[in-house]
């Protein structure tokens, strides 16, 4: 730059010259040079990438037509190119919407929205479709066919790389098997390197879609993934968007496009949770930055000797004795009423005085003598009348000199106030004289002491350093920041009509202000049904289709919010079974029901992962921290109207705070299942070790004690079912008469207490049975059901009787096969 | 009388079995109940003036999986026990810990002879049945008497009448490891005089001092096993005599003068059987280490630990005991049996023992 600028009045031609040289970048030249960006930056990445936005596109098509998706992908291998076919089940696109769906970057309808949504930038597909037609210089193929169309179109498509326009070269019906859904077929220049990556989207696409049924045939092998339920995500709601998420530009475009006239109506009409008292905080807070604020003095009081009447009196010109004194009188008491007065105030105080002595006298109060009288008592509020040269009150003169200024000490006391009291008292009063000398200053341009917040710290600041250099003392950053606020917070905000959309629209620094006044107010979150979060009972639905676990576990987190955009986390956590037992546990990554893939190590997913002490959940973790191990995978789902990711490609979630947070607390609230299911586990191993230990000693014990005393062998499943603090269920029979009278015994040896269901199949019909018990007869057996709550340490019995021949069969569930002991005694 | 012993012994341990086996037949968790065989579970029985178990009682039982062991090796035992008895055979302590090895269960075998010994003691007081009468000796008896008494002892080889002095050679006479089947004859003897260390008791003997001063020479062999104490007692019941114990001056010396006396903690189910507890200390004192001016060592760490931990043992709350325990933390010194010896061999029989004896009123 620097050369140019020294060139400039040699060669007068160069402003020319350089503008020829600028000239409007193709947007092929664009991809090409943001291709790493977009997740195209090599061939084995640029075929999951293209999967990935196919398969993201198909799967919203489909549910946004409240399909249940079923998508076929297929990879083909020809030659030095491979060939993507990707088909679904959605609602087939027309032909005019379809160039533009496939061709045009950046077309989309989801940019502007704000809505859950896989995709959201309107890169993605035709992004794909450029990067096969760059490195293949084929056309996307593309078959579409709607609903109740008896043929389905086929297009061929090629983007004019120059301007961007997406062009139909072919064009004719065909036959297709699918009743409606898309189908496009694009050719490029790729390897298979990544297909692990490309294996782990599928599936995971598989986990957290558990309503879609995916396909993927690669030249090799292919993969079905079914669905693990039929009911489809919920619709989410389009929300306007929340004061805090947005950005200047946007609100900027937003008035462009409003047809509110006044910004309360815009903020209401365009904004989501803004209503009128919402709007009306947001506009003070425009008011306060874009007018600043009035300064407002404090009142007279009677000890200053400050006589208001008068000076009103001596103001008021040719209005009679009476109304004059009427209006004096009244303008007085109401500035004396106020502890502190401003500015607009004294206007308003002064226009109702004339109001009222108009109504009472029948004079008029014109606009001059309104002004007149405004301007005397607000000159004599600070203290600037003496500069007239005509005292308001006759003794001031000779004390003059020595009585400091109104204002002086009106700051002095707030000041004193704000500052610690370590500062010296002539150090806050020299600080208090200066700033007020600030203030006369602005009054000087401005009489109405009217001061942005900006303006405010600039005149504390100032006075504040010469304090320092005239009285060497330190005046820090915290004493000056609590002047302003102590100054700031007597001042009032200004009652000035704030602009109209239309003159906003232009007017970017005012904009500014407004966006500032978003933020600054405080506004409810946003709300949540923007969002469709895939509930705690389908992410364990999806993870047992996917991964055969002994255990699962999941939470679902409720919504929160970050800057403007509510967003939701979920967790799910599948252990054991077939799962990789070595190295670290799988983290499955998602956001708006994406898997990520790449970037692992950038994602606060996988940083939140690491962060958490696993050893405190049952897993293992070396050095107790870092991704644990076992045979574990954990998934992190976040959904948002905009999910922060670290760049364009959107391969890893951004380390926001907010959603860190609740990503840990999601995950910990998994976790703390899966602890207990350790836990339980743990103890149930020890149990059947135990089990299987005496198990084997006390019928050795019995069979020895038999020898020993020459008996026969004792019974001993009682003692062992009390031993193994068991649940003992027993049935005992008794003849009586020509049948039999059955009881089944529920003795809880345990410490808790246990919920029973205890079915006895019996061959004949059974009579009398006790409380609570039912029969229901099937194919000649007879179910005797009894659900039974046992008390720890305490028994319970199920009776009946039946006829003598009768077969048993006894079945109990509710508790645990470890706690179960299972005995017949015939007496 | 042997054998109707025997099968009493016998049906006693058959007792124990059978009350497993009603537990069994009851649906009870299969438990034994034992006193607890601690310091702190042993108390003063006025009557007999010993100390006996308090009522503290460990539970043995099936419950876990330790328990159920437990008691699996006891009825394995029991088992044991009861055919030795059947076929009047014996073993040592250490022989039922390799025998275990035999058993065809290895969930009945026995980690380590601690765990035999100690079931042993369990079946010993839950039966009421001695460990004597069960035929189980410990490996190493060897202790023995040297003095004027005549005896008569049932071995397996028929009946023998011996005189500890006449009879035997320098070494004394071996106590068998069942007293009960000696029958005193005759005695001289004037007191008996029990001594620790081997080195000592063959000094007084060749000092001549049993037959100086009638007296009956027990070795006590550090620790006394059962049958010395026994024998002891049934010196002391039977044929009146004082009894004396010579020991160390040091902790450890004085628990050996405290089992002799008082019953030990392990055995304190036997104390009756066992325990003398008209015993009295010869010395050394603590008192003596200073009045004759005895070459000493110094206390070692773990000797005060024995020192004040004795100061709280039931067994040792007398005055006497009280003082010469503190009086030796203060001189912080020990002296042993043979220390006695810097005044010269005879320095022993002639001045110590003489005047300690005159002292205590024995002589």
């Amino acid at each position: 730059m620097t050369s140019f600028q020294s060139t400039l009045g040699d060669e007068p031609g160069i402003a020319e010259e350089l503008a020829e040289n600028q000239q409007a970048i193709s947007i092929a030249e664009f991809f090409e040079k943001n291709k790493h960006m977009l997740g195209f930056d090599s061939g084995a990445r640029g075929l999951v990438t293209a999967v990935k936005e196919a398969v993201d596109n198909a799967l919203d098509a489909a549910e946004e037509a409240g399909i249940l998706p079923d998508i076929y992908v297929e990879i083909q291998e020809d030659g030095d190119y491979y060939r993507l076919i990707v088909e679904d089940n959605g609602p087939g696109l027309t032909k005019e919407s379809l160039p533009k769906v496939f061709g045009k970057l950046l077309y989309g309808s989801r940019f502007h929205v704000r809505e859950q949504n896989r995709g959201q930038q309107g890169i993605g597909i035709s992004a794909a479709v450029l990067y096969s037609q760059l490195t293949s210089g084929k056309p996307a193929k593309i078959t579409s066919r709607t609903q109740g169309e008896s043929e389905a179109q086929y297009f061929e498509l090629i983007v004019d790389t120059d301007d961007n326009e997406p062009e139909i070269s072919v064009e004719e019906t065909t036959t297709w098997d699918r009743p409606h859904g898309t189908r496009i077929e694009l050719e490029m220049e790729a390897n298979m390197r990544a297909r692990q990556q490309l294996h782990d989207y599928i599936k995971h696409t598989a986990v957290v879609n558990p309503h879609a049924r995916l396909e993927l045939r690669e030249p090799k092998a292919a993969f079905k993934f079914e669905r693990a339920t039929d009911q489809l995500p919920e619709e989410t709601e389009e929300i306007r968007p929340h004061p805090h998420g947005v950005e200047l530009g946007t609100v900027m475009k937003m008035l462009t496009a409003t047809d509110s006239h006044s910004i309360s109506g815009f903020l209401q009409e365009e904004f989501t949770r803004v209503g009128k008292k919402t709007a009306d905080s947001v506009i003070d807070a425009f008011r306060d930055r874009h007018y600043g604020r009035e300064m407002r003095w404090r009142s007279p009081a009677t000890h200053e000797g400050i006589d208001l009447e008068s000076v009103v009196t001596e103001a008021t010109a040719n209005k009679g004795a009476d109304a004059t004194a009427a209006f004096a009188g009244a303008i007085a008491e109401s500035v004396d009423e106020r502890d502190r007065i401003a500015h607009h105030e004294l206007r308003a105080d002064v226009e109702a005085a004339a109001e009222a002595t108009e109504a009472d006298h029948g004079t008029t109060f014109g606009e001059t003598v309104r002004e007149n009288a405004v301007e005397a008592v607000w000159l004599e509020l600070i203290g600037a009348a003496g500069e007239d040269g005509e005292p308001a009150v006759g003794d001031d003169e000779a004390s003059g000199e020595t009585d400091e200024s109104r204002l002086v000490s009106d700051l002095y006391d707030l000041v004193d106030e704000a500052t610690s009291t370590r500062k010296d008292d002539e150090v806050v009063h020299a600080f208090a004289e200066r700033l007020a000398a600030r203030f006369e200053d602005e009054g000087s341009e401005d009489v109405r002491h009217r001061l942005t917040h900006r303006a405010l710290s600039d005149h504390v600041d100032r006075a504040a350093e010469l304090t320092e250099e005239y009285d060497d003392v330190a005046f820090g950053d915290t004493a000056r920041e609590n002047v302003v606020d102590a100054v700031w917070g007597v001042m009032a905000t200004v009652p000035d009509d704030p602009p109209l959309v239309r003159e906003l629209e232009s007017d970017r620094d005012a904009s500014s202000d407004l966006v500032d006044g978003m933020r600054e107010t405080d506004i409810m979150a946003p709300p949540t049904r923007c969002l469709s979060p895939i509930s705690a009972d389908l992410i364990e639905a999806g993870l047992e289709k996917e991964f055969d676990a002994d255990f699962y576990a999941s939470s679902t987190r409720d919504a929160e919010v970050h800057g403007g955009d509510p967003f939701i986390v979920e967790a799910g956590i599948a252990y054991g079974g077939d799962l990789e037992a070595e190295g670290g546990v799988d983290v499955l990554r998602f956001a708006n029901r994406v898997p990520l893939v790449y970037q692992r190590g950038a994602c606060a997913t996988t940083d939140v992962v690491r962060s958490i002490g696993w050893r405190n959940y049952g897993l293992d973790q070396p050095g107790g921290s870092g991704v644990p191990n076992g045979p574990a995978v954990i998934m992190v789902h976040v959904a948002s109207t905009n999910v922060p990711f670290t760049s364009e490609s959107k391969d890893a979630v951004a380390n926001v705070p907010e959603i860190e947070d609740e990503i840990e607390l999601a995950i910990r609230e998994a976790a703390r299942e899966l602890k207990s299911y350790l836990n339980k586990r743990r103890s149930m191993q020890q149990r059947r070790k135990k089990q299987n230990v005496l198990g084997k000693i006390l019928p050795e014990m019995a069979t020895k004690v038999a020898e020993v005393t020459g008996r026969e062998e004792p019974e001993i499943d009682d003692a062992i079912a009390r031993i193994m603090n068991n649940v003992l269920v027993e049935r005992q029979i008794e003849e009586n008469g020509d049948g039999q009278a059955v009881s089944v015994v529920v003795e809880n040896n345990s410490s808790t207490n246990e919920s029973l269901e205890v079915t006895d199949i019996v061959s004949a019909e059974p009579r009398n049975l006790s409380d609570g018990a039912t029969v229901v007869e099937m194919d000649g057996e007879w179910f005797v059901k009894w659900e039974t709550e046992v008390p720890s340490g305490d028994e319970a019995a199920l009776e009946y009787e039946v006829s003598a021949e009768a077969a048993f069969d006894l079945d109990v569930k509710g508790v645990e096969s470890e706690k179960l002991t299972l005995t017949e005694a015939t007496q | 009388m042997s054998t109707q012993n025997d099968q009493q012994a016998r049906e006693q341990l058959i007792d124990l079995a059978a009350q497993f086996y009603d537990q069994f037949e009851l649906g009870e968790i299969p438990h034994m109940s034992v006193p607890t065989r601690t310091k702190n579970n042993i108390e003063y029985d006025e009557d007999s003036d010993v100390w006996v178990y308090g009522d503290r009682e460990s539970t043995r039982s099936a419950n876990s999986v330790r328990g159920a062991r437990k008691l699996l090796k006891a009825v394995y035992t029991i088992e044991f026990l009861a055919d030795q008895l059947e076929q009047d055979r014996s073993s040592t302590l250490r022989e039922l810990y390799y025998l275990s090895e035999s058993w065809d269960n290895e969930e009945a075998q026995f980690n380590d002879q601690d765990e035999s010994n100690g079931l042993i003691e369990d079946l010993e007081i839950v039966s009421g049945v001695t460990r004597e009468d069960f035929h189980m000796r410990p490996e190493e008896s060897g202790a023995t008497i040297m003095g004027p008494l005549h005896l008569r002892e049932q071995t397996r080889r028929g009946e023998r009448e011996i005189h500890c002095q006449e009879d035997v050679g320098e070494g004394g006479y071996q106590i068998p490891n069942n007293p009960d089947t000696i029958e005193f004859l005759d005695t001289d003897a004037d007191f008996i005089l029990a001594v620790e260390t081997g080195g000592m008791r063959d000094r007084l003997v060749e000092n001549g001092f049993d037959e100086e001063y009638n007296a009956l020479i027990v070795h006590l062999k550090g620790q006394p096993a059962r049958a010395t104490r026994r024998i002891t007692k049934r010196l002391h019941d039977e044929l009146d005599l004082p009894v004396t114990v010579f020991a160390d001056g040091d902790p450890w010396s004085y628990r050996i003068y405290g089992s002799v006396a008082y019953g030990s903690i392990k055995s304190a189910h036997l104390s009756e059987y066992l325990a003398t507890p008209e015993a009295k200390y010869v010395g050394i004192q603590p008192a003596d280490i200073v009045e004759y001016d005895l070459p000493t060592d110094p206390l070692s760490d773990s000797d005060i630990n024995a020192l004040e931990s004795e100061l709280e043992d039931p067994r040792f709350q007398t005055d006497y005991w009280e003082e010469q325990i503190e009086l030796q933390l203060e001189i912080e010194k020990k002296s042993e049996q043979q220390s006695l010896a810097s005044h010269g061999l005879d320095f022993v029989t002639d001045t110590y023992l003489p005047e300690r004896l005159t002292e205590m009123g024995v002589i």
